[in-house]
């Protein structure tokens, strides 16, 4: 099986060329910072490691990037990708290749669970080593020091920006993996007799949810020919005029596929909060608990259920 | 297209086979009104389970045929409302209030007996 696709690689082929030009825009680098680069091209390269050092050694002074600093598979491969990094920041191409490795190491902490704040300042600290080797360059005149290392400032922040959207992107993509799951977890139709069918609902409600469960009970009511449905609410916290508005939608809807609605579980502070909010639920029929509602049911479907024999 | 209205024994069975026009509604309204009086049905069923739309006319047509069956002694019941269209009806705030709904064909005879059971043996 394929691993799924990922946010990164999704938006990397959505970055158009004009894209990175409008980022390159942002962070204000021109001609004369280019030529400016070029000149302190070996500040950087002839120390590379210092610098890659003055980055990883930052980290592993922090307990919170062990994640990183703690796996040796990954941190040889972050401190490869981070010399590239040097390397290609000061060769003046800043196109798709380099957006792709900026990418690539924006995962790889990412999949390392390094906090933005931590990366923030291994950064700086990198761009603190870099910055010393610039300005002993020009030890007469700090100004020109100042400019030139701004100017591979400039670079820096273009650079931190896609790393930090890189990560970012990874996370939405958990988050929203997580919200998938809940949501299919979340709404059960489950059929306890025939003809009847119980929905209890946990967690909370909001409209989008709240959407997809009037069209999985309605749904649910055709394939069970279902005619009594005992929607639970037990588990949910908190009932808005939204929710409820959707709650009586939902009731009526279901009446007009010939289903009647029994709402148990609601809550003292629910019905409180309905009173208050001054929210009539009288179409409705609701019940106190789920074992009221069932017995509600079944006397509605003719069932009369009787115990066998007295439990000893 | 006009509905085609069968005649089940007391009941009337009016299925709708595909989108209706509002002129057809309101021929199906005369159709009917005019056969619970010469079959003297009790029941009327209109299926709609092929509609996958219905308008605020559909729903106004149904409450009319509904209170015009009853005037003449028999009962409407509109079965086969898609999940979809349940859901548009009440998000439009349309209603069909006073018109008995059922699932399908099977449930609306069923409703149909009851309610007959409940009037008195024949």
């Amino acid at each position: 099986m394929s691993k799924p696709r990922s946010a990164l690689q999704f938006r990397m082929t959505e970055f158009a060329p004009s894209d990175i030009e409008r980022r390159l825009e942002f962070v204000n680098l021109g001609p004369d910072d280019r030529a400016r680069i070029a000149e302190i091209k070996a500040d950087v390269l002839d120390h590379l490691d210092e610098h890659v050092e003055a980055f990883f050694g930052h980290l592993a002074k922090f307990e919170e990037a062990r994640g990183l600093t703690g796996r040796p598979e990954l941190i040889g491969e972050a401190k490869q990708l981070k010399r590239e990094h040097l390397i290609a920041m000061v060769a003046g191409e800043y196109g798709r290749e380099y957006i792709d490795q900026r990418f690539r190491l924006g995962q790889l902490y990412s999949r390392a669970a390094l906090e933005v704040s931590i990366f923030m300042g291994a950064f700086h600290s990198l761009m603190t080593s870099i910055g010393r080797r610039i300005m002993s360059r020009y030890p007469k005149d700090s100004l020109a020091g100042f400019e030139h290392f701004t100017s591979l400032k400039k670079v820096a922040f273009f650079d931190i920006a896609i790393i930090v959207d890189a990560m970012m992107a990874d996370r939405e993509q958990t988050i929203r993996q997580q919200q998938d799951a809940i949501r299919e977890l979340s709404t059960p139709t489950l059929q306890i007799r025939d003809r009847l069918l119980i929905l209890p609902i946990i967690g909370l409600l909001d409209t989008q949810r709240a959407k997809q469960l009037t069209d999985s009970l309605l749904h649910a009511v055709r394939a069970h020919r279902a005619r009594v449905v005992v929607m639970d609410i037990t588990g949910v916290a908190t009932v808005d005029s939204k929710v409820a508005n959707h709650l009586i939608q939902t009731v009526e809807a279901a009446a007009l596929m010939g289903a009647s609605v029994i709402v148990t579980g609601v809550s003292a502070e629910v019905a409180q909060s309905l009173v208050t909010l001054g929210i009539d639920l009288g179409r409705i029929t609701t019940l106190g608990d789920l074992q009221g509602g069932l017995e509600e049911a079944e006397r509605i479907l003719g069932y009369v259920v009787t115990q066998a024999a007295e439990v000893a | 297209m006009p509905v085609p209205i069968l005649k089940q024994g007391e009941v009337l069975i009016a299925s709708i086979q595909a989108a209706l026009t509002d002129h057809d509604l309101l021929q199906l309204k005369d159709e009917l009104a005019d056969k619970i009086g010469r079959f003297r049905s009790r029941g009327v069923i209109i299926d709609v389970t092929a509609l996958d739309v219905m308008d605020s006319f559909a729903t106004r047509t149904l409450r009319g045929i509904a209170a015009t069956a009853r005037l003449r002694g028999a009962q409407a019941v509109v079965v086969g409302i898609q999940p979809d269209v349940a859901i548009a009806i009440v998000q439009l705030g349309l209603t069909l209030q006073g018109v008995a709904t059922a699932l399908d064909l099977e449930e609306g005879f069923e409703m149909l007996r009851r309610s007959m059971v409940k009037e008195g043996p024949q």
